[in-house]
């Protein structure tokens, strides 16, 4: 599975492809339907889907009329959960430096009015 | 490093109630960063920081349950108090999973607005990085996944 996680990396990386997945998260689409929205020829969002469907991120139906496009979560899971580990590392920390900033600002007020007395 | 790092890099960035002068310390600081930076349920120990170019800071995370990670992040540019870059490890020389960090601090209004520019060698060590790597991700939910991939 992670041998894929670079073909997964560059198919992601196409904005257009970013917005099909995210349409096909709402369920199950055929070329036409998704040609529809991005105002797109058939053969552009063909083009976009083969790199899609190689990198494990669609499957295809087998109807040969439809041929309906299925997002598979599998591939698109790895990444997500990485991101999402490495966000949840830095929230976690940021949340935690937002208070701790509130006490070195006090401890820095106290240290001046410690220094300003010092001087009277 | 080539130009077009967009998909494999990782852009953080939150804005602190602070003097840019005190976040940027609370970064560098040796007294100070132990106390807010790791992941949740890890406690961070620096065991030494020297934050100049070529200098490192050393440090262990540990978790009750996943135990400790060593670190290590090597200073390639200090400008203080606007910006960092190094390079994060985990403590070996010619870490496969190493990764790239910048890290900006803006003035905004009396306010400081940080931002984290994290680029990674290629999608699969991405999946690798050690210590992130070891903490068990939440289940993801079709919803959270469509808004990150809209994003």
């Amino acid at each position: 599975m992670t041998g894929n996680l670079d073909a997964t990396f560059s198919a992601l990386a196409d904005p257009t492809r970013r917005a099909i997945l995210a349409a096909l998260a709402n369920g199950e689409a055929t070329v036409l339907e998704l040609a529809e929205p991005f105002s797109m020829s058939l053969p552009a969002v063909s083009k976009h889907l083969k790199v899609l469907e190689r990198a494990g991120l669609i499957t295809r139906g087998r109807d040969a009329q439809r041929r309906p496009c299925r997002l598979d979560t599998g591939p698109l899971k790895e990444v997500a959960e990485f991101a999402e580990r490495y966000r949840e590392h830095w929230e976690a920390s940021f949340d935690r430096l937002d208070g701790y900033l509130e006490t070195m600002k006090k401890s820095t007020a106290k240290r001046q009015q410690i220094k300003s007395r010092a001087v009277k | 490093m080539s130009d077009n790092t967009a998909d494999r890099e990782i852009v953080i960035s939150r804005l602190f109630n602070a003097p840019r002068d005190l976040v940027f310390q609370a970064f560098t600081d040796p007294k100070h960063v132990d106390h807010w930076y790791g992941p949740r349920g890890f406690t961070t120990k620096t065991v030494g920081m020297d934050v100049r170019p070529g200098g490192a800071w050393n440090y262990v995370m540990h978790h009750e349950q996943y135990g400790s990670f060593k670190n290590r992040i090597r200073y390639h540019e200090v400008a203080r108090p606007s910006r960092l870059k190094y390079t994060h490890d985990s403590g070996v020389d010619d870490d496969p999973a190493a990764f790239e960090v910048t890290v900006t601090f803006e003035e905004v209004s009396g306010k400081t607005k940080v931002t984290m520019r994290s680029v990674f060698p290629s999608a699969e060590e991405v999946a690798r990085v050690k210590g992130f790597g070891a903490v068990e991700g939440g289940q993801q939910t079709l919803e959270r996944l469509a808004e990150w991939l809209a994003a």
